[in-house]
């Protein structure tokens, strides 16, 4: 049988009524949800101008503001991290300090050159020639060519245990940690014995053989190198633990990676000829 | 690797060399302890589970005006103080002895060791034990290899800590 229009008309009102009775909650949600966004839209437009106000003061008078705060903060760090401080600069002053000291060697190494010059015999003439033309000093030349010096093992040394932390070696020692806590010892001894407070052992010195201790504030570098270790190698050397140092305290974990520490070694100290 | 040093303390002639020549077998030569005060041994040893290397620093015992170097005692991670259960005064000033090197070193715990056994009855053991204010954690003796292991591995494990 065909519906009639009262009748669909009715069924209109029960789904009205239904749908009243079914989402009258969800409509009052609706509508707080509505009335909350009006408010915050109302609030914003408001505080949002004073805010930028206040990030652009606080922009131009940050330092006014918060200079005493961050001096006091970043003078306690650093005195709370006076070993960390003292490692990153350790190498640049050192670099500094030894910069003007080869300088002032230099001047004197050409003083000494100009002697041996003048009193060269005229047969030596033709090998000051030669070695000119090497760019190498008479002095050194002369020594070099006798006794080329050779970096034979290099120990990286935590400095109050005597730990080894890195090492690269060309010779056989049996027991590396044996002899760096040995030596670790032995240059404590002597500190002890001999120097001034605060002044460390940088030089252990054999007939042909020589171990530089290079210090820093919590490792030191032991390298033991034979032939005669003249200036220029020295020189050199200094310069490469001082950048080995400083990559090293650059990144403190690498103190605890044994594997890549002994690679920065050879990367820093053998891999290329300092003669 | 995990790699400790570890000292020996105590008095001349405790035995403390003996001990770790028991204990270890690769060292320097004996001539070392006498000329610098010290000797430096390195042994492998496991202990909480996991193996670690103790490099062990063994500090002669010295005549009251004689001097060690301060930096001996610096950056270790334990001690093992050493007496010699047959002469008094090795352990007469044990607490001193040990607040001295405790100072030093800033470790705040020794473990202490009393060498030489082998030469005691039982009863004088216990009449020395009686004597000593220290809470003893070994007796030991080096010549007949009577808990030396032992201590050395509590050693490793306080290390640890």
């Amino acid at each position: 049988m065909k519906k009639s229009p009262s009748d669909n008309k009715k069924k209109d009102n029960r789904f009205d009524l239904l749908r009243e009775l079914l989402l009258e909650e969800d409509r009052e949600k609706f509508n707080a949800l509505n009335q909350e966004i009006l408010v915050r839209e109302k609030v914003s437009a408001r505080v949002d101008p004073l805010i930028d106000e206040k990030i652009e003061d606080l922009r131009k008078n940050f330092p006014e503001f918060f200079g005493d705060t961050i001096t006091e903060t970043i003078k306690t760090q650093i005195r709370d991290s006076q070993d960390e401080v003292v490692d990153a600069l350790y190498p640049i002053m050192g670099k500094m300090v030894k910069k003007f000291i080869i300088a002032e060697i230099s001047k004197l190494s050409e003083n000494i050159n100009q002697k041996v010059k003048k009193t060269f015999s005229f047969k030596e003439v033709f090998n000051r020639f030669k070695r000119r033309a090497s760019g190498v000093s008479e002095g050194d030349a002369i020594l070099q060519d006798a006794f080329q010096p050779k970096i034979e093992e290099v120990f990286v040394i935590e400095k109050d245990s005597g730990i080894l932390l890195g090492n690269h070696s060309t010779g056989n020692i049996a027991n590396k940690d044996m002899v760096s806590g040995m030596l670790t010892a032995i240059k404590a001894f002597a500190e002890d014995a001999f120097s001034k407070e605060g002044q460390d052992l940088e030089d252990v010195k054999f007939e042909t053989f020589q171990i530089l201790l290079y210090n820093f504030q919590t490792v030191y570098v032991a390298v033991a190198a034979s032939g005669v270790l003249n200036a220029t190698f020295k020189g050199k050397l200094t310069d490469r633990v001082n950048d080995f140092a400083e990559d090293l305290f650059d990144d403190r974990s690498d103190l605890e990676d044994e594997s890549k520490l002994n690679e920065m070694i050879i990367n820093y100290l053998i891999k290329d000829d300092l003669n | 690797m995990i790699v400790k040093k570890v000292l020996l303390v105590g008095s001349f002639g405790v035995g403390k060399t003996s001990l770790v020549r028991r204990f270890v077998n690769n060292e320097f030569s004996e001539d070392y302890i006498s000329t610098i005060g010290v000797r430096v041994s390195t042994k492998m040893v496991q202990a909480n589970k996991q193996v670690l290397k103790l490099l062990i620093w063994d500090i002669a015992g010295t005549e009251k005006n004689e001097r060690i170097p301060k930096a001996y005692f610096l950056g270790s991670s334990a001690a093992m103080f050493v007496f010699d259960l047959t002469r008094e005064e090795t352990y007469l000033n044990i607490t001193e002895y040990i607040d001295e090197i405790k100072e030093l070193s800033g470790l705040d715990k020794f473990i202490v060791i009393g060498n030489k056994v082998d030469l005691l009855s039982t009863t004088e053991l216990e009449e020395v034990k009686s004597l000593i204010p220290e809470e003893i954690d070994f007796i030991t003796s080096a010549k007949k290899d009577e808990n030396v292991e032992d201590a050395f591995k509590l050693l490793a494990e306080i290390s640890l800590k």
